[in-house]
Order: structure tokens, then C-alpha cells, then sequence
């Protein structure tokens, strides 16, 4: 089923990089511009860091907005509470989400919810935890200091934003090339295929399962300040149920495993989302929504592989 | 202090609001139990059956109770619809394709209606039954005492149906064991085309009679489709009666959480019993395969 576009890893990665860098110069200074690529970017690894429990564990799992916004919510008030800088909060903020993810992964996947039902529970913890964080929080808008420097992860360019962003996305790219090389990751990928087969030949398919989610979740974790210095405050409605969605959404487009598809699909999918609401956004709201629907839809029913292995398809074809 | 009346109360309104629960999720649990989809539009079809109920009771002007003679027959023509378009294509795939699908719908249904209605939650300005009884401190709201009667009589039909007709027979065989039931002779590709539209018809109904009290917005059938999930996963293929209590507890938690913590916070405590349930009772509280 897995697919890749190019053969080279190493050139993946360079081409990844290049793309990313010539990224800010098309954008030739516009603030706003910058802010939605630094948008889309951090999108895209927060797609990129779901498919390793996604694409290649095979669990749906709708909680991304959770494990991402726990993340960023524990590093924004450990500097504003505790003084401890995001550079270091971050990792913190990673830790904190990954630690929540296993509590509630040991008995999910020790009592074996999956397909259907770890979908529900992922997605129902999304909403537990934006009506806990209400109750905590209240419902105010928290914004950061306006203080900025590498420390903090602040700056006054958004072009830097962009570059952490980038940066992040880099980040997830190479914990996928690693996972995916190694033995966890033919292990994940056997859980996928066939979760009872994978146990018969011995593999202990909780414990794998455990590990996919705690790096999923630890890299959501440290985004989650880039999310909150991007949309400059935070509240009880960073714990998004749709937005969740949309994750697995683009990686499900992409294509289960393929890191390439998930990167193409929530990029150009969410550029688009982006222009459309910028340009319709007051007479047709949710134009981009629509466009992710028809997109599934006929993704499910006509390429159930996704854009990757479309995409290797029209390659084979013209070589 | 929370005094025992309000605590009463709210036990009443919970159990009428489980009620209604159960039927919204009887639709998804036939659905899901007889052909083995996994619908993530079921509220959102909830929510596009409330908009008609809207339109036909305000232009129209009559009562959202009577949309239902009108909607349920062709909401079970939207279901076949459906089914024969996107549905039957993925029949038997992975989990996931269902989901992708069926999101899908649910996103478009969603934004096609944010695009027509705007995001301004719309109601019925009466109806029927926009009265109330008072009984000493306790007020009963006669709209959801006629929506829990009303739905506790469908699912009574609908128990009647599926173990007195041939049709409900077969449905229930093959929610049982699939093979077996084919091997009977059941013509399953008729057969999941119907439940697809049985199913939808009783979202249709369920549409009416919340707007007898409810408001709709496009993301009304979010919230739906997740108590609907968690009422089959923990009243399971349990049939009508599994369904049914799952609905109650549902309401009862719903309400009583929302008493007991703040409103906002009601469906963090249904959700946590939904854990607790696929944690503990992994088979649901009734009995799923």
C-alpha cells in the first residue's frame, strides 16, 4: 500500500528544504502572506507528525487539537506563571501532552479499542478537554507577552515564525524517515495491515502501539506554542473538534504512510482552504470545508490509496 | 446548594432527553449493525432534516410535529439516494474509507447549509406544544414530554418490526451473522439499501420533533453524530432495549452534568462516561459483538 514519490530519502529531504526556503522569497515581504505560509506549514507538520500513528500505526486518531493545545497552553503559562522561557517550555509543553496521551493510551489500547471506537475516544477527548479548560480557564482570550527574542520563540518578523514553523516540519519529516527505517516502524506498519497477525508472530502490538502515540503526541505537544505565537493568544477553543479532523483528513488524502501525499494534500489543500476564504470568505463561508468534503469523498470511493499513490501512478505512466 | 426538587428536575428532563437520544441513535445503530458502515453524517442528515422542518413549518405555517408526514418519506428517499451513490461503493472496505466518506458528506451537508441559512441558529416560533404543566416545584415541558413519548413509541414499532416482519427478521439476522444470513437467501445489497433509508427516515422524524423545542445551526449535527456514536457503543448490537437505556444514561449525564458542574461543561461528563464504558465494558453495556 505505502508509496513513495521519489527514491532518494536524502534528495526528499533536500527538495523539502529548498522548497521551503524559496517559500518566503515568492512572498517578497508580505507580512500576511508569511503568517498563512507559517500557518500552513505548521499544518503540514502536524499531518506529518500524525501519520505516525496514523499512516503507519493505522489508529484514526481525531485528538490532534488535544495533545497539541495541552502542549501550548503548559508552555505559554510556564513563562508567564513560572518565568521559564518557551525555548525551554516547549519541551516541557512535549513532555506534558506526551505523558496525558499515554495515561489515557494504556487502558485504551490495553482493553482493545480501535478502528471505529478509538476514533470516538479521540475525538470525544477533544471536546473533554475544551469543556474542562473552559471550567479552568474560563472563557477569555489569553494573550503573551508582547516581549520577543530567540528565548521566547517570539519575533517581530513573521518570516522567523515561518522559519520555525519550517523547521518543525523538517523535524517531523526526519522522525518519520527514522521510524519508518526502523524495526518500530515495520512493526507499526504490520500492526496496520493486520493487527491479530502482527501479535501471532510476536509482536507486542500494545506496547508499539504506545510508542507511536507518545511521539505523536510529543511532537504536537512542542508545536503547539508556534500555534498559539501564530494566532498570537490562547483560549479553551484551541481544543478544535473539526480542526482535528482535518488532520487526519489531509492524511487520509495523502495517502496512509506516505509522508510525501500528506505534506502535497494538506498544503495545496490548505493554500486553497486559505484563498477561499480570504476571497469568499464573507459571501460563501466554509467554501473550503466543501472542498475537503467533495475532496474525501471522491478520494474514498475512487483512489481509497490517496494522492501519493495517484501521483506514482501518472510517474509510472509517463516513464 | 442544589436542592433535591432541582435535582428531581433535571432526573425528568435527562430521562426525556435520553429518550429522544435513543431514537436519533436507533437510525445509526441499525445502520451500523446491519450493514457494518460507519456513518459520520448521521447528525448532519439531522441537521438537514431540521433545516426542511424549518422551511415547511414557516412557510407553510404549520406545526413541526406535521413536517414529519412529509419529511420521513422523503428523507427515506435521500437515504436511498445516498446509499446507491457513495455508500454501496464502500461497503465492506476499511473502516477508514467509510469514515473519509462519510466525513465528506458530513462537511458538505455542513457548508452547503452554513452557505444558504448563515450561521444564525434558526427556530420554530410555536408549535403544538409550547405549553407547560407545573407539578408542585417541577415544571414539565409538554413539547419534551411529547418528544420522549413519541420516541419511546417508535422504538416500541420498531421492536414490534424487527422481530414480527420478515423484513425486520432479516435485518436483525444480519446484524447477527452476515454470512449465515445470506446463505438463508436474504437479498443483503436490497436489504442494506432499505435499512440505509429506514435509517435516515428516523433522523427525519427526529428532526421534527426536535424543532419543536431545539434550534438549528450547521454544526448542530456534530454533537449528534458523537452521542449517537457513544449511545451504539455502549448499548452495542444490543437491539432496541440496549439503545434505548444507553440513550437514558446519555441524557441523565448530560443533564445532571450540566446541573452539578456548569452547562458547559455537560458533554465533558458524557464523554467521560463514554470512556469509562469503552474501557470497562469494552463490549458495551449491552452486549456488542
Amino acid at each position: 500500500m505505502r508509496a513513495s514519490i521519489t527514491r532518494g530519502p536524502i534528495l526528499e529531504i533536500l527538495i523539502l528544504i529548498v522548497i521551503l526556503a524559496i517559500i518566503p522569497l515568492a512572498l517578497m515581504g508580505n507580512a500576511y502572506y508569511e503568517l498563512l505560509a507559517a500557518t500552513v506549514v505548521l499544518f503540514s507538520s502536524m499531518v506529518v507528525a500524525w501519520n505516525i500513528i496514523g499512516g503507519y500505526a493505522g489508529q484514526l486518531d481525531l485528538g490532534a487539537y488535544a495533545y497539541m493545545g495541552v502542549g501550548g497552553i503548559v508552555t505559554a503559562e510556564l513563562w508567564m506563571k513560572a518565568g521559564i522561557p518557551p525555548l525551554l517550555g516547549i519541551f516541557v509543553g512535549g513532555a506534558v501532552s506526551a505523558l496525558i496521551a499515554i495515561l489515557i493510551g494504556i487502558p485504551t489500547f490495553r482493553f482493545g479499542i480501535k478502528e471505529v471506537w478509538y476514533a470516538l475516544l479521540t475525538a470525544a477527548l477533544v471536546v473533554i478537554f475544551n469543556n474542562i479548560s473552559r471550567l479552568l480557564m474560563g472563557p477569555f482570550d489569553y494573550y503573551l507577552p508582547p516581549t520577543t527574542g530567540f528565548v521566547y520563540l517570539k519575533f517581530n518578523s513573521y518570516v522567523i515564525v515561518y522559519a520555525i514553523a519550517a523547521s518543525f516540519l523538517i523535524i517531523a519529516f526526519l522522525v518519520n524517515f527514522f521510524v519508518e527505517r526502523s524495526k518500530m516502524g515495520y512493526y507499526f506498519k504490520a500492526i496496520r495491515e493486520d493487527e491479530l497477525a502482527a501479535e501471532m508472530v510476536g509482536i507486542d502490538t500494545r506496547r508499539y502501539k504506545l510508542y507511536a502515540l507518545l511521539l505523536y503526541s510529543f511532537l504536537l505537544g512542542v508545536m503547539g506554542y508556534i500555534y498559539i505565537v501564530i494566532a498570537a493568544s490562547y483560549s479553551y477553543r484551541i481544543f478544535d473538534s473539526s480542526a482535528s479532523l482535518s488532520i487526519a483528513i489531509m492524511g487520509i488524502i495523502g495517502g496512509l504512510g506516505s509522508v510525501e501525499g500528506g505534506i502535497i494534500s494538506s498544503m495545496v489543500l490548505r493554500s486553497l482552504g486559505e484563498y477561499f476564504r480570504s476571497t469568499f470568505g464573507s459571501s460563501l463561508p466554509g467554501l473550503d470545508l466543501l472542498l475537503y468534503g467533495a475532496v474525501l469523498i471522491l478520494i474514498g470511493i475512487f483512489q481509497p490509496e490517496g494522492i501519493s499513490s495517484l501521483i506514482n501512478k501518472l510517474l509510472k505512466r509517463k516513464g | 446548594m442544589i436542592s433535591p426538587s432541582l435535582v428531581l428536575q433535571n432526573t425528568i428532563d435527562g430521562v426525556f432527553l435520553g429518550l429522544f437520544y435513543s431514537l436519533v441513535a436507533m437510525g445509526l445503530a441499525l445502520i451500523f449493525g446491519v450493514m457494518d458502515i460507519i456513518n459520520f453524517a448521521h447528525g448532519d442528515l439531522l441537521m438537514l432534516a431540521a433545516y426542511f422542518v424549518w422551511l415547511t413549518s414557516a412557510d407553510l405555517s404549520v406545526d413541526p410535529t406535521v413536517t414529519a408526514l412529509l419529511l420521513v418519506p422523503l428523507f427515506f428517499l435521500i437515504g436511498l439516494s445516498i446509499h446507491y451513490s457513495m455508500i454501496q461503493p464502500v461497503l465492506g472496505k476499511e473502516p477508514l474509507i467509510q469514515i473519509a466518506v462519510t466525513v465528506g458528506l458530513g462537511l458538505i451537508l455542513q457548508n452547503i447549509a452554513l452557505a444558504i441559512f448563515k450561521a444564525e441558529p434558526k427556530a420554530v416560533a410555536y408549535s403544538l406544544f409550547s405549553f407547560s404543566y407545573s407539578i408542585g416545584p417541577i415544571t414539565l415541558y409538554a413539547s419534551k414530554l411529547f418528544i420522549a413519548v413519541v420516541s419511546i413509541v417508535t422504538l416500541y414499532v420498531l421492536n414490534l418490526f424487527l422481530n414480527r416482519t420478515f423484513l425486520g427478521l432479516a435485518m436483525k439476522s444480519t446484524a447477527d451473522n452476515r454470512e449465515v444470513a445470506q446463505l438463508m437467501g436474504i437479498n443483503a445489497k436490497r436489504l442494506y439499501a432499505l435499512t440505509f433509508g429506514l435509517g435516515t427516515a428516523l433522523i427525519a422524524l427526529s428532526a421534527s420533533l426536535w424543532m419543536t423545542f431545539g434550534q438549528v445551526q450547521p454544526y448542530l449535527g456534530t454533537s449528534f453524530s458523537l452521542i449517537s456514536w457513544v449511545i451504539v457503543a455502549m448499548g452495542g448490537l444490543g437491539g432496541v432495549t440496549g439503545v434505548l437505556y444507553s440513550g437514558i444514561i446519555v441524557g441523565l449525564a448530560e443533564s445532571l452534568g450540566s446541573l452539578f458542574l456548569t452547562p458547559s461543561a455537560r458533554m465533558a461528563v458524557v464523554y467521560i462516561v463514554f470512556f469509562l464504558v469503552l474501557w470497562f465494558r469494552p463490549r458495551g453495556l449491552f452486549g456488542r459483538r
